[in-house]
């Protein structure tokens, strides 16, 4: 019973210029809930990717049983005895609930499909976690929670001796967490062993039995859940010091509104309606597909909508040259493939908004070009050695303060940021935090979308909790706000 | 009002749903309809839908039918294969040459399909082994195989044809013209076999579910265990040997071996698996449909043919492709169910 299971030794992980994992040891546990937490960057997605054979290890050693473990590939470590439930959604939209179920699995007679036992056996397992599933119904027709839950049926239906989930619950409402968690602990009475991965770090008390913290790629503790003193202990060992911003109340000052959102529908949103003032901070928080980026991408014109959006009481033109011109800009969600130019200088990116300010008649004055570009390096302290690096090879922080001044270039009074500090480290978030506060200082509008509540309630002045592409409640922010409160509402409780 | 706006997309949704079920069938149903009302010198009798010359339409058109039908499996995929035409030209000269020199049907048949599925293999390689983008691939190969086909006839003459010492046996007609049900040819029937078939492989083998789910998501695919280069490989080599057998039906029914016959077959079986509801972006085709689409082409070829002059027919079916990708695009946009 308390032999270890799996066993991980000096592992490292290498890729061009980072140590992902540095030197990792630890074991885990037959038959427990074994927890693994870090902040974004920490090192967990790559040592879940090569414990699941989607890429390989550079050297050290990995015990499945006290024998050596090396899986070529997912469908490989799945038959060696690890499934995973992966972070991303990986369902083929245009398979039905229960061929997506199959996918890979299927029982074959000369090539034809049959319906077999198993087959059966997977569809109960779905059944048993989320009873409303029809398994004839075209996978895309679902809402994400619904596809969460599938991909959590098949890894749970492949009956492996570890099952790795990566943040199963981040799209999920209560009841359906509920139902995974009591499915969770039947899987440990039968002698399954969970690695579970989550940021909510409250399900890791209600859930775990073991819990290893990493932080910059580096082990930094594995001990038994009951002998963590609370959540601070373990925030603590994340961060590795204690150092939380708080929400400073902003002076109350004359509301003059800025944007104005009427009944806004789209495929996503549901008559959306709301008021962004002049100097706000104003939040949206809500869980993967509450409707976030769509919100984003309609107020900048990106996307189409019926309804109204107007900017100082004009309409807005629904394109977003348009929007750019009225003074508002985007920071996407995806910097890389939406926010910058990668194969472009730092230069290059940061004029590429406002080319006009740049040029006579066409043609670009590169002094006024690299001037500019220059102010920006200052003023949002981007670390660079020269303005002519490719802005792919900037990290990941430096990359977004680029796209920052790219915006800020082009003039922008209100700027949309959708999931502005994802994906970078914690350093870079603070400062991000620290630009955003000094821009509203110097008067400009700011719509703040993110996925995370603790940069929310730091930042913002007003609230809106998204869920299901409705606005479901509007709170001003203050000492009295509840973040428990929050999380029900945005998982599809019913506001208070 | 957010339930009311729910109400609207549902009902929205199956209305679409049902348009994209039967889209293809209404437009065969108009085509035909509009066909038989006009007068052409070429139709027999003076109608369109007479049965001899509707028997006479079917046997001439199995090449693009069974190329067509295939066509949607690589479109399921999310790949492209422009070098089907080209195929089709050299399959017909191989064919025309072998019977010219005394070989059987059934030898020359297997030695064509062979070659077909040797030159999918090419395709293949080039595709997923080299990763060279599907277009530009095919298009490599599409200009190979045809230069190919007109190395094979001699300098001088324009096909492979009767010489002084070889003649083309009696019986190299019969497989496209020889009626044997109906008036139709035993080429229509293979045709008919090879769409069976092809339905029978989308929706009950593994390989029909693997193609979805290749094309749909290939990342999924990947992480689920499946093979995807050798699916997608799979399904160049099949659409070389579908479009090599075109070749033989082509080249019976021509009695030559014309190097340049299959010139715009691949736009044409472009053209019908659109008209068919195929999402250009891949995990969604229906092989019936696809033949549904290639029956729309062959009637407005074959029916304007004797109507207008040529250059309004290649102008006539640019309106009708662009009429399919955005009739199809507009009815691909995929709403989430409440």
């Amino acid at each position: 019973m308390e032999a270890n299971v799996l066993e991980i030794k000096g592992l490292v992980k290498d890729y061009p210029g980072v140590r992902a994992v540095n030197e990792v040891s630890f074991e885990i546990k037959r038959n427990v809930v074994h927890c693994l937490v870090g902040e974004n960057g920490a090192g967990k997605s790559t040592l879940i990717k090569i414990l699941t054979g989607a890429c390989e290890r550079t050297c050290g050693e990995i015990l499945l049983n006290g024998a050596e473990y090396c899986a070529r590939n997912p469908k490989d470590a799945r038959e060696k005895g690890i499934s995973t439930l992966y972070q991303e959604l990986n369902v083929v939209d245009q398979l039905t609930v229960e061929e997506n179920l199959t996918l890979g699995l299927e029982d074959t007679f000369c090539g034809f499909l049959r319906k077999t036992d198993k087959v059966k056996k997977i569809i109960a397992v779905l059944k048993d976690l989320e009873p409303n599933i029809n398994p004839k119904e075209r996978v895309g027709r679902l809402s994400v929670a619904k596809k969460q839950i599938i991909e959590i049926a098949k890894a749970v239906a492949a009956e492996t001796e570890i099952i790795i989930m990566d943040e199963p619950t981040a799209a999920l409402s209560e009841s359906e967490i509920n139902r995974l968690f009591t499915i969770i602990k039947r899987l440990r009475e039968k002698g399954v062993t969970v690695i579970y991965i989550s940021h909510r770090l409250d399900e890791i008390f209600t859930l775990g039995d073991y819990v290893t913290v990493m932080r910059d790629g580096k082990h930094v503790a594995t001990k038994p859940i009951s002998e963590v003193q609370d959540r601070s202990e373990l925030v603590q060992l994340m961060i590795g010091r204690t150092v939380i911003e708080s929400y400073i109340p902003k002076e109350t000052q004359a509301e003059e509104p800025l944007l104005e959102l009427r009944n806004v529908c789209n495929h996503k949103l549901r008559d959306i309606s709301l008021t962004v003032n002049r100097g706000e901070i104003v939040g949206f928080y809500g869980l993967i597909g509450a409707g976030k980026t769509e919100l984003a991408r309609a107020i900048y014109g990106a996307d189409d909508y019926s309804g109204e959006i107007l900017l100082h009481g004009e309409k807005l033109g629904g394109t977003p040259e348009k929007a750019i011109r009225a003074g508002i800009a985007l920071v996407p969600e995806e910097r890389r493939t939406q926010g910058l130019f990668t194969l472009l200088t730092i230069k290059h990116n940061i004029s590429a908004m406002n080319l006009k300010k740049i040029s006579n008649l066409g043609l670009i004055n590169t002094t006024r070009e690299r001037n500019a570009a220059k102010s920006y390096i200052g003023q949002l302290n981007i670390k660079t050695d020269s303005m002519d690096k490719e802005t792919s090879k900037l990290s990941g922080g430096n990359q977004q303060k680029v796209v920052f001044s790219k915006c800020l270039f082009a003039n922008a009074d209100l700027l949309i940021l959708d999931e502005p500090t994802r994906g970078i480290d914690v350093g870079a978030k603070a400062e991000i935090y620290s630009i955003v506060r000094e821009l509203v200082a110097k008067g400009k509008t700011i719509m703040f979308f993110s996925s995370e509540l603790p940069e929310i309630l730091n930042s913002c002045d007003r609230i809106f909790l998204l869920y299901e592409g409705e606005i479901k409640a509007e709170l001003r922010n203050g000492n009295d706000i509840n973040s428990q409160d929050i999380i029900h509402i945005v998982t599809g409780g019913a506001a208070s | 009002m957010s339930s009311n706006c729910e109400s609207t997309i549902s009902r929205g949704y199956k209305a679409k749903r049902i348009i994209k079920e039967i889209y293809a069938y209404v437009i065969l149903v108009v085509v035909v309809a509009v066909l038989s009302m006009l007068k052409g010198e070429l139709f027999q009798r003076g109608n369109f839908l007479f049965p001899a010359n509707v028997a006479n339409l079917l046997r001439m058109s199995v090449p693009i039918l069974m190329i067509s039908s295939a066509f949607t499996l690589i479109f399921i995929t999310g790949n492209m294969d422009l070098s089907v035409g080209s195929i089709l030209s050299l399959t017909t000269v191989v064919n025309a040459i072998l019977v010219l020199n005394g070989f059987s049907f059934l030898v020359s048949l297997i030695i064509v399909v062979a070659l077909g599925v040797l030159l999918g293999t090419i395709n293949g390689f080039l595709v997923m082994k080299l990763r060279i983008t599907p277009v530009i691939a095919t298009l490599i190969t599409m200009n190979a195989y045809q230069g190919l086909a007109r190395y094979l006839v001699p300098p001088g003459i324009s096909s492979i044809t009767n010489t002084e010492t070889q003649k083309m046996p009696e019986w190299m007609g019969f497989f496209s013209k020889g009626q044997v049900f109906m008036g139709l040819s035993w080429a229509f029937i293979v045709a008919i076999v090879l769409l069976i078939a092809l339905v029978i492989l989308q929706k009950k083998t593994v390989f029909g579910k693997y193609l979805v789910a290749a094309g749909g998501n290939r990342t999924a695919a990947e992480l689920s265990g499946i093979n995807v280069v050798k699916v997608v490989w799979g399904v160049y080599i099949l659409l070389g040997a579908v479009s090599a057998l075109a070749g033989v039906a082509r080249a019976s029914y021509l009695l030559i071996g014309e190097p340049y016959t299959g010139v715009g077959a691949e736009t044409e079986a472009i053209i019908a698996c659109l008209l068919g509801g195929t999402v250009f972006s891949g995990g969604e085709g229906s092989v019936v449909k696809s033949f549904v689409g290639a029956l729309i082409i062959v009637c407005l070829t074959f029916g304007l043919k004797s109507v207008i002059p040529e250059y309004w027919q290649l102008l006539a079916k640019g309106a009708v492709l662009v009429f399919a990708v955005v009739l199809n695009h507009l009815l691909s946009k995929e709403r989430i169910a409440s």
